[in-house]
């Protein structure tokens, strides 16, 4: 089996954010970015499913953070890795063609990656570019097994309710969780992995498609928000109106 | 002299018990040489006139425990004398004629300290058997969770025990009692040997001819069971009488809180025996299995399935058991074999068991070496790979971003310098726990104000200090102790001062002792030695003192590993105090709890009690009810096992700044720079 | 105006409350409103009063990504409406995406506001774990995946017999509904719970859990918590709130260590008191809550299990 997992740069929430000069986008200076959290399960879940003699191949946008991610992948047991120069991952249609220019002709039979991102407005990966190539597409999948050319999946709904489908392969699926939490790479193997293997490269660009146009960017207003308080004495007043123990 | 037939039977013996003990003296030199590549041959004279010394003086033995190690001694004197004696108890069945008895004051003087040192090992390890088998001291007993190798779970230290306790008994009484009869033979008692001639009327009866059966008798039981030992050296924890001094010798001479170098970066560590470096594999040979590691172990003591003791004697008792296939190079995994993952996980790197081998062994390099090879393939509790992600790629433990690190300074009303953008005298590398731990940033925070109290040109690396990475490396993840490292001398690079100096005792050993490997060559100082200084020039001037009794705790990075014990008290009794000693203080401190990455995994599920609540109850026991800290990780962990384990109110928990911060408080007006507008939060 | 279109999700042979939520969204923008049902949900269509017709896409009779989806397009070919109101949720992604794609129209997601003069649209969305509000814009057909609160449920469920027609889409087979799995009981159902405790990330270690338990004791309150919790095996998910796990409603909700991301707050967001409790004082918690404190959350709880106990 060949499987593909699609991966995405992203800033870390644990930082603060800010509105750049623009006032349409995020202030990247400084700014910490990492894997795309729902990427790494995708990963995670593809090194699991995975057996003797199947392939999982990590692809990425080439970009600041493309050889780390890479390299982390392929540490943590991915078989290889893709760097795909000439695409753009400014939003999600150009995310989608340049992976399908990368995944076309690639035989892969399954193509994986992360649910949604924290900045895709433009719509969720797994779902537009199984559209963009004609491919089935479960979104929300939290699990996997393969058998026979046809992958069976839970998708969560609400109220922690799942549903179950079988999927032909081949098929997109957008993981919400792995099986298992990701597992770590440890930064002496990464290290390693950079000096004794090497990336291939394959050259894609980005989409023709318009989406919306941004045109303001803020941070929440907090009007209404919580009454803060400084006193924990304070809080217990407010529990023992509300008749609390 | 013997018949011809006996010096044959002698020889013979000499020979089969010679041909039966070569495999195992030879294993074991062909596996130890199969160990990764160490330097332990530098000043190899010094190494040796060193060991030969301490081992004369009994100095590492008498580190603990010191009746026994007096016991010990009777039967280390007495054992080493008697090679002498042995070599003139083959000269008297060689040799015609010969005899000590009546030849003169030398001879004299022989069969004197012969006589004296018979009775001391007959009483010594009289008494130790009567300790192992009567007595059973509780050190003996591992926990019940600990991993331990089939045979020595059902007894097998107790069977070696005895042997040799059997074996030194017969050989040494038979001799003893030999002597009795030579002078029996001679018709009376000799002032050279009083206590063998108390035994000489028991003999008075007997014929010359039963007489001289009697004492051939005793010379086979004696010669013969020293030859008919040496074949079983090999296997008992006996050998240590060979190898115990070499291992001595060929110590670490290096810090120790500079771990050994990766040898194989692409398999790093040890996951198998013959992966360890080689004097890890002298260690199990060396070991008497006397479990004085487990007794001072906090991971031990607290319940949890680690013991120290068992490691060496598990990787002993498997390397006795496959001696010729781990010789041919075949390996066994120490995990599951000679400890489980739990408690390679358990381990806090507090550097105790090292410390108080009498032996010089070295059972947490091994677990090192293990969490090398675990990390290298994720193998590792989930918490711990969270927090290594965190350091990762936010440099600090706690999952916050990097940006916030000096938000710590916000509450003050000092403006502090920018090492990284000016010059400083001392630069002052803060860490993570006093950066982050909401329980330390006020002592933080203190810290900035006496130091600018007193006027100290110091300043801190406002963006871009990241964890030293000291715990990083002891969990065993190099690669990111490199990342870490190699981040901080390059901002350390863009700095200019003259001195580190640091609050955190594992910063300090990282900065001190791992990072001139990388390049990074500093002189470091821990704030407790800044401030005697201070102290002692009279640039921190304390004319209103405080009063009263208090202890304080050694932190292991400080103290054990850097030999830091008295600054800190001297800070302490400038501010007035007067310090009550707990039992385990300096060295023998008794770890928190919270290194080797403890402090980010989870509380063990079989801990008993935490070293922490120990450690509190230890304070309470001389009777203080101050606790006096200077680590932040201590005051985390002190603070937290002060309520947990049910004192609250009876004792504080208080670091060396606080006294320093309220003695100076009177003097807070006159020392203030002119524009600074008041320190006191 | 040119129209507004909203797809209906239903699950278990009900309408979701998202579905009424999305047609008062669509009634406070005005115009023709649309609603699109599925399998057979055309028989409930006079919960749908709000909307002028309904169409009825067909497709299985339990949510199909691909057979939904093609009914949707069909839909939309049959009706040109300017705007489509898809669900936020796990069925909408695999509704509006597809959609997007296959009209070649453009989609804003995570939107908690949309306004539009029938041409041009403004969308108002939540980003970077609801950190960022974002307002874009289109022209034209648009497709806006909208997240649950942005309209009210109650003003949306109105009774009414809008005019009834049908659509059919392409028939695929390469994905098969095979069932719905419930969750395990579990021992406590916290959406009935009156007072609750919910620990996020900010809580630490699994051992750490104990001192919420404690207040939990203290108070009379059920644990919950976020779903990291759930993912790392701490807590059932049982006890998982928001987006997939349980829509809570209780007299008293206290958030400790919980950052506020949008999934989480879907699922609490109706508790009629909340309290967060979180050491950054800008986590967007604190925009939902009613009363706040920017502290260690262990200090805090441990001086209320002092005081009330």
């Amino acid at each position: 089996m060949k499987i593909a997992v699609l991966l995405k740069w992203v800033p870390d929430l644990v930082e603060e954010l800010e509105v750049d000069d623009d006032g349409i986008g995020i202030d990247t200076d400084d700014l910490k970015f990492k894997l795309n959290e729902f990427d790494d399960h995708a990963l995670e879940e593809a090194l699991q499913i995975a057996n003797d003699g199947d392939e999982v191949v990590a692809i990425a946008i080439d970009g600041d953070g493309t050889e780390k991610m890479l390299y982390t992948a392929i540490a943590k047991g991915a078989s290889s890795g893709i760097r795909l120069t000439g695409g753009s991952n400014s939003n999600t249609a150009n995310l989608a063609a340049g992976f399908a220019t990368a995944l076309d002709g690639g035989n892969y039979d399954l193509i994986l990656t992360g649910v949604q991102s924290v900045d895709d407005l433009d719509g969720q990966l797994g779902p537009i570019l199984a559209a963009n190539m004609g491919l089935p597409c479960v979104s929300v999948v939290s699990s996997l097994n393969v058998s026979g050319g046809v992958a069976t999946v839970t998708k969560e709904y609400s109220g922690g309710i799942v549903a179950e489908f079988e999927v032909d392969l081949p098929a997109v699926l957008g993981i919400q969780a792995a099986r298992e939490t990701p597992r770590y790479a440890p930064v002496s193997k990464i290290r390693q992995v950079q000096q004794s293997t090497d990336l291939a490269e394959k050259s894609v660009s980005g989409s023709s498609t318009s989406g919306t146009i941004i045109t303001a960017m803020s941070e929440p207003e907090t009007g209404g928000g919580a009454k803060m308080l400084d006193d924990v004495e304070d809080l217990i007043e407010i529990l023992k109106g509300l008749g609390v123990s | 002299m013997f018949s011809e037939q006996e010096r044959m039977v002698f020889i013979g013996l000499v020979v089969i018990c010679g041909a039966l003990a070569w495999p195992g003296f030879y294993n074991m030199f062909k596996i130890i040489r199969k160990g990764g590549e160490v330097n332990r041959f530098d000043n190899i004279i010094k190494r040796f006139l060193t060991a030969t010394i301490d081992v004369l003086l009994q100095k590492p033995i008498f580190k603990t425990r010191p009746f026994v190690s007096i016991l010990h001694a009777f039967i280390f004197f007495g054992f080493s004398f008697y090679l002498l004696v042995n070599v003139s108890d083959l000269l008297e069945a060689f040799v015609e004629g010969w005899t000590t008895i009546d030849r003169g004051p030398i001879f004299g003087t022989f069969n004197l300290l012969a006589d004296l040192f018979s009775v001391l090992v007959l009483v010594g390890m009289i008494s130790m058997l009567y300790r192992r088998f009567v007595v059973k001291p509780k050190a003996f007993e591992f926990n019940d969770n600990v991993l331990l190798h089939p045979k020595v779970a059902k007894g097998s230290i107790k069977k070696d025990s005895l042997f040799v306790g059997i074996f030194i008994l017969l050989h040494v009484g038979s001799r003893w009692v030999g002597t009795a009869i030579r002078m029996a033979e001679e018709g009376h008692t000799n002032a050279w040997l009083p206590t063998a001639s108390l035994l000489v009327p028991l003999f008075s009866d007997m014929s010359p001819e039963s007489l001289e059966q009697a004492f051939h008798i005793t010379w086979w039981i004696a010669m013969g069971l020293i030859v008919m030992f040496i074949p079983y050296f090999p296997r008992s924890k006996h050998i240590h009488l060979m190898i115990a001094p070499i291992n001595l010798a060929l110590g670490r001479n290096t810090p120790v809180g500079a771990l050994d170098p990766v040898i194989d970066y692409s398999s790093p560590g040890a996951s198998g025996i013959l992966e360890l470096p080689w004097p890890q594999l002298l260690d199990p040979y060396a070991c008497i299995m006397c479990t004085r590691c487990h007794e001072v172990c906090p991971a031990h003591e607290s319940g949890t399935s680690l013991s120290p003791s068992a490691l060496e004697i598990n990787k002993r008792y498997l390397m006795n058991e496959s001696g010729s296939s781990l010789a041919a190079g075949e390996d066994i995994q120490l995990l599951d074999s000679a400890i489980s993952s739990d408690a390679v996980w358990s381990c806090t790197t507090c550097n105790a068991c090292v410390s108080i081998c009498p032996v010089g062994n070295e059972p947490m390099q091994d677990i090192i070496q293990m969490r090398r090879s675990m990390v290298f393939d994720s193998n590792m509790p989930d918490e711990l790979a969270d927090t290594l992600r965190s350091l990762d790629e936010q440099g600090n433990s706690f999952g916050e971003s990097n940006r916030k690190r000096s938000r710590w300074t916000k509450p003050l009303n000092i403006d502090i310098k920018d090492a990284s953008k000016e010059a400083v005298d001392i630069l002052w590398f803060v860490g993570d726990f006093a950066s982050f731990n909401q329980s330390c940033t006020d002592t933080t925070r203190k810290v900035a104000e006496v130091l600018t109290a007193a006027g100290v040109d110091f300043g801190i690396i406002k963006k871009g200090e990241k964890s030293a990475g000291n715990d990083v490396r002891r969990v065993g993840e190099e690669g990111l102790f490199e990342s870490l490292a190699e981040q901080n001398i390059e901002k350390l690079a863009g700095c200019e001062f003259n001195r580190i100096m640091t609050t955190d005792p594992h910063t300090f050993n990282a900065l001190k002792n791992e990072y001139p490997a990388l390049g990074g060559e500093y002189e470091v100082v821990h704030y407790s030695t800044l401030l005697l200084e201070m102290m002692e020039s009279g640039i921190i001037n304390l004319d209103e003192t405080l009063s009263g009794n208090a202890t304080y705790h050694d932190p292991c990075y400080l103290g054990r590993y850097n030999g830091i014990y008295e600054a800190p008290r001297g800070v302490i009794e400038r501010c007035g105090l007067s310090i009550v000693e707990m039992p385990r203080n300096r060295d023998n401190s008794l770890c928190c709890g919270a290194g080797g990455g403890q402090i980010w995994m989870n509380d063990h599920d079989d801990m008993t009690q935490r070293p922490s609540e120990m450690r509190i109850e230890e304070a309470l026991s001389v009777g203080v009810s101050r606790f006096l800290v200077a680590c932040p990780k201590d005051m985390t962990m002190y603070s937290d096992a002060v309520k947990t384990s049910g004192h609250e109110g009876e004792i504080i928990v208080e670091d060396i700044i606080d006294l320093v911060y309220s003695a100076m408080n009177m003097q807070v007006e006159k020392m203030l720079p002119s524009n600074v507008d008041g320190v006191l939060t | 105006m040119a129209g507004i279109m909203v797809i209906c999700e239903h699950l278990a042979g009900e309408f979701s409350d998202i579905t009424f939520e999305m047609l008062d969204v669509a009634n406070k923008i005005g115009g023709d409103i649309t609603a699109v049902t599925f399998g057979s949900m055309k028989e409930k269509s006079g919960e749908l009063g709000i909307a002028n017709n309904v169409i009825d896409a067909g497709g299985d009779t339990e949510y199909n990504p691909e057979s939904y989806a093609s009914g949707a397009k069909a839909a939309v070919e049959s009706n040109s409406p300017s705007i489509i109101l898809v669900a936020s949720t796990s069925m909408g992604y695999d509704i509006g995406n597809p959609l997007a794609v296959n009209l070649g129209i453009p989609l804003a997601s995570y939107c908690t506001g949309v306004s539009s003069d029938g041409t041009n649209h403004e969308f108002t969305s939540s980003l970077y774990g609801g950190k960022m509000s974002v307002t874009s814009t289109a022209a034209g057909p648009a497709i806006a995946l909208m997240l649950a609160g942005a309209g009210d449920a109650d003003a949306g469920r109105v009774s009414g017999s809008p005019s009834l027609s049908q659509v059919s889409g392409e028939s695929l087979d390469r994905v098969r509904f095979k069932q719905l799995i419930e969750p395990d009981a579990g021992d406590v159902d916290i959406t009935q719970s009156e007072i609750i405790i919910a620990i996020g990330r900010g809580i630490g270690g699994k051992d750490d859990i104990e001192i919420a338990e404690e207040l939990a004791e203290v108070i009379d309150a059920d644990i919950a918590c976020s779903r990291p919790l759930v993912d790392a095996g701490w807590l059932p998910k049982s006890r998982q709130v928001g987006k997939s796990g349980m829509k809570v409603k209780p007299k008293l909700y206290i958030a400790l260590g919980i950052s506020g991301a949008p999934e989480h707050i879907e699922g609490m967001k109706d508790s009629t008191t909340i309290i967060a409790i979180n050491s950054d004082e800008n986590a967007p918690i604190f925009d939902v809550a009613h009363y706040g404190m920017a502290e260690d959350l262990f200090d805090v709880v441990e001086e209320l299990i002092d005081e009330l106990e």
